[in-house]
């Protein structure tokens, strides 16, 4: 009815063209105020529903059912002088709970709880057993709530908690040095080989860091998974996390990386013409204005040659970082958690493992000219220096939600690299074959062994750790 | 009112301290809270036993004499099974009970009275009470099932002498046991035995997460209650327990004295001991009857030598006070690993008062 209105009004005024203009703003306007009060209209609706469900009347409604208590221990430190076990608890479950008691192996044991034995919803307590426990030993930590339901949580083997003082500080940082630096460098030593290789040899290694980089990626989702799953409580849903915070780094990085290519080739381009015009000023105007932008467009495929695997080995490097500060984080974790044994052999795998970072940092730049050296250190620090940084935050204040976000986060970075690094191989491929067919746009046989090799080297190298 | 609240704020900072109760383990200062049920002497509000009054209390009934001369004792048992009772410190759990408390009353009654016992069903459940005993098979107590708000009037004659449980025996068994449906049914010899300082045990254990094992072990249906309220007896004097296990899920219960031995008269049935011991092993409703004497006073410990048991509440102390000396107190004072406990335990063991004569 009302839009039939509207039309036949419309209709009569387009006669006339003054009024027509005047009658549609008016209309506009109303259209506004009315998709104002549309979005509006849902969300009062909405504030109605919650204060009804939370009327005493709904209350005693819905609350009929039996609430079950649900404590998550997050995290057992073991300490020494006095011995002591230190359980991080929370409440993860729908109500208010009082805790009543703490064991040690299923034995109830005197304990203090900070600050306060009652925990509101999702809120947390510190509780300390005195308890003389022997190292490498494994411990079972179970608390009780005020109906009388235990939870507990198993520590495989009992370790010293790291404390941070100086020696602890500078203990990580070493084992963040090997795992992190040292092997990205080492890698980077590959860049005068990989440099005078022919073009299918050049994207056999591209492939091959491809292959490295997917293996990396998937290992973090696992890693990640494997932390959602024991370690966090099914209310922060871990694992949706892992799936939410993987795609926006991705798509996020994607972003950036195309954005930072783009001004990159903005910025030469515009540098080249200052030039170019300088140059070819003195010249006829005609020659003047043609030579240059022809010169320009060579520019522009020049510098997306030199821009774009620049840009591609800074993401690799940042995706890299990010991924060894998720590693960085478990090594940390893994010692506070008394789940590894930090050996010489481990510290080895990781070295040989992550020598493979740096191969796939300098694959991409092998082809352009002029790279300087400091530019290559700078780009092995990025993707190794968060080794350290993640090996005492891990060790010093665990958290297994932040972890899961730093591996996500440096999962979908890998990816978004390895979709660089796929486009960019795809196109030198069809570039290669545009003398011959234009059509022909295909991997062979370089970019698919290189592509397997890799993550079969990773993998390998994986066992060691 | 600003002056109020900064005087809650001091309260809130005040230090409490955990551990000390453990040979060996420092004081741990913390500004939270205290989560202690083995050492920690607090009020229990709404506790599903008093085990002080429950230790030293036995019920002879309501007596009176029938014309053939025999004395005729009546009790009155009301089950419930909707109260949820503080178990351990801050551990509430759902019990059934014979009137109001786990265990239920002691019966206690000579060979050849004859018992009578009003039985009222306040609960939402069936429920019965069978007697271990002799008895005719209609006061057994287990086909003759008492719904909710049912009456039943248990009657029979006290024999033989010696100790015995009793408990409901509605089907599903172990379910209505292990809530707490049971009590101690004692039957004196006529001639009785030597006078002692009396007490009953019932040991027992709490599943509070249905996980069909027991989160705590108690004697007289408080963990570790006895650690902080030792049971005070004097050096040289004669203190007989009479000892059910009523434990479920766990196959075998036992008792410990510590630097001492007892006669043990297994089930009550005999007044010649079966054995000299300082450990006694016992299945599901086994009993017996433990006499000791202390040679010397102090502080000593009785537990269940299985020592999970004993880690989860099943243990408990006796204060053995020399009457003769004065100083008698001064040497527990002296006791370098557990200062504050036995100045506590001095402050807090209890003489006894043998109550006899309940009114149930």
């Amino acid at each position: 009815m009302r839009s039939k209105g509207l039309r036949e009004k419309v209709g009569r005024v387009e006669e006339n063209n003054d009024g027509y203009n005047k009658e549609r703003g008016v209309i506009k306007r109303s259209h506004r105020k009315r998709t104002i009060v549309a979005a509006f209209i849902p969300l009062m609706v909405l504030a109605i529903m919650i204060f009804l469900l939370f009327s005493p009347t709904f209350q005693s409604f819905i609350n009929s059912g039996i609430s079950l208590p649900e404590v998550a221990i997050e995290k057992i430190e073991f300490r020494e002088n006095p011995g002591q076990i230190i359980a991080f608890i929370r409440n993860v479950g729908p109500t208010e709970i009082t805790i009543a008691q703490a064991d040690v192996n299923d034995r109830i044991h005197a304990a203090a709880i900070e600050p306060s034995k009652t925990l509101s919803r999702l809120s947390d307590a510190k509780v300390i057993i005195p308890f003389f426990w022997n190292p490498a030993e494994p411990y079972e930590v179970g608390i009780t709530t005020d109906d009388g339901t235990r939870f507990s949580k198993t520590i495989e083997a009992a370790a010293l908690a790291p404390n941070p003082d100086s020696q602890q500080i500078i203990f990580f940082a070493v084992i963040g040095i090997y795992v992190g630096i040292i092997p990205v460098m080492i890698g980077l030593l590959w860049y005068p080989f990989i440099r005078s290789m022919s073009r299918n040899k050049y994207n056999f290694f591209l492939s091959l860091t491809a292959g490295l980089l997917v293996f990396l990626g998937i290992d973090a989702l696992i890693e990640s998974n494997e932390i959602a799953t024991d370690n966090v409580s099914p209310i922060f849903n871990g694992q949706m996390l892992i799936v939410i915070v993987t795609t926006i780094s991705f798509i996020a990085l994607l972003y950036a990386s195309e954005k930072l290519t783009q001004r990159a080739i903005k910025k030469s381009m515009s540098s080249a013409a200052a030039e170019t015009t300088s140059t070819y000023t003195p010249y006829s105007n005609s020659t003047a204005t043609n030579y240059p932008q022809t010169k320009s467009q060579v520019n522009q495929r020049q510098m997306q040659e030199l821009v774009k695997p620049l840009a591609i080995s800074l993401m690799i490097a940042i995706g890299i970082g990010l991924h060894n500060f998720g590693e960085g984080l478990a090594i940390g974790a893994a010692v506070l958690l008394g789940e590894i044994a930090l050996s010489t052999f481990l510290i080895v795998g990781f070295t040989l493992h992550n020598t493979t970072e740096g191969l796939a940092i300098v694959a991409p730049l092998a082809k352009s000219r002029k790279l300087m050296l400091r530019r290559l250190i700078f780009m092995g620090v990025i993707a190794g220096a968060p080794t350290i940084a993640g090996a005492w935050i891990g060790g010093f204040l665990y958290s297994p939600i932040a972890t899961i976000i730093f591996l996500s986060i440096g999962a979908g970075a890998i990816f978004q690299v390895v979709y660089s690094i796929g486009s960019w191989v795809l196109r030198s491929v069809d570039n290669n074959n545009n003398d011959k067919n234009k059509k022909i746009v295909t991997v062979n046989i370089f970019t698919i062994a290189g592509f397997a090799i890799g993550m079969i080297i990773m993998y390998v190298t994986g066992l060691l750790v | 009112m600003a002056r109020a609240q900064d005087n809650t704020n001091s309260d809130f900072s005040k230090k409490n301290t955990v551990g000390g109760h453990t040979p060996g383990y420092s004081i741990l200062e913390t500004s939270g809270d205290v989560l202690d049920p083995i050492s920690l002497n607090v009020t229990i509000k709404d506790a599903v036993v008093d085990p002080m009054k429950y230790l030293l209390e036995f019920n002879y009934g309501r007596v009176s004499e029938l014309p053939n001369g025999t004395t005729l004792r009546e009790f009155t048992l009301v089950a419930s099974d909707d109260k949820v009772k503080e178990i351990s410190p801050g551990v509430f759990y759902n019990v059934w009970m014979f009137n109001g408390t786990v265990p239920g009353p002691t019966i206690r009654a000579t060979e050849g009275d004859l018992i009578r016992i009003n039985f009222i069903n306040n609960g939402s459940k069936s429920h019965t009470i069978h007697t271990h005993g002799i008895h005719k098979a209609e006061m057994d107590g287990v086909f003759e099932t008492i719904g909710a708000g049912g009456r039943f009037t248990y009657e029979f004659t006290a024999e033989p002498f010696g100790v015995f449980p009793y408990h409901c025996h509605m089907q599903p068994l172990e379910e209505h046991i292990t809530h707490g449906l049971y009590g101690v049914y004692i039957v004196d010899p006529k001639t009785p035995r030597p006078p002692a300082d009396e007490m009953v045990m019932v040991m027992n254990g709490y599943d509070t997460d249905f996980d069909t094992e027991n989160n705590f072990y108690t004697v007289n249906g408080i963990p570790y209650y006895y650690m902080h309220h030792p049971i005070q007896i004097e050096k040289d004097r004669l203190v007989r327990i009479y000892l059910v296990n009523m434990l479920e899920f766990d196959p075998i219960n036992n008792f410990h004295l510590h630097a001492n031995l007892y006669q043990l008269y297994r089930s009550g049935t005999s007044l010649v001991p079966h054995e000299y011991t300082d450990m006694v092993t016992m299945s599901q409703g086994e009993r017996g009857i433990l006499e000791f004497k202390y040679k010397f006073p102090g502080q000593y410990m009785f537990h269940a030598h299985k020592t999970e048991f004993a880690e989860k509440g099943w243990m408990g102390l006796f204060l053995v006070k020399d009457m003769t000396s004065s100083s008698g107190g001064q040497v527990y004072n002296s006791t370098p690993t557990a200062n504050n406990m036995a100045a506590t335990v001095y402050s807090q063991g209890q003489p006894l008062a043998q109550k006899r004569g309940g009114d149930i």
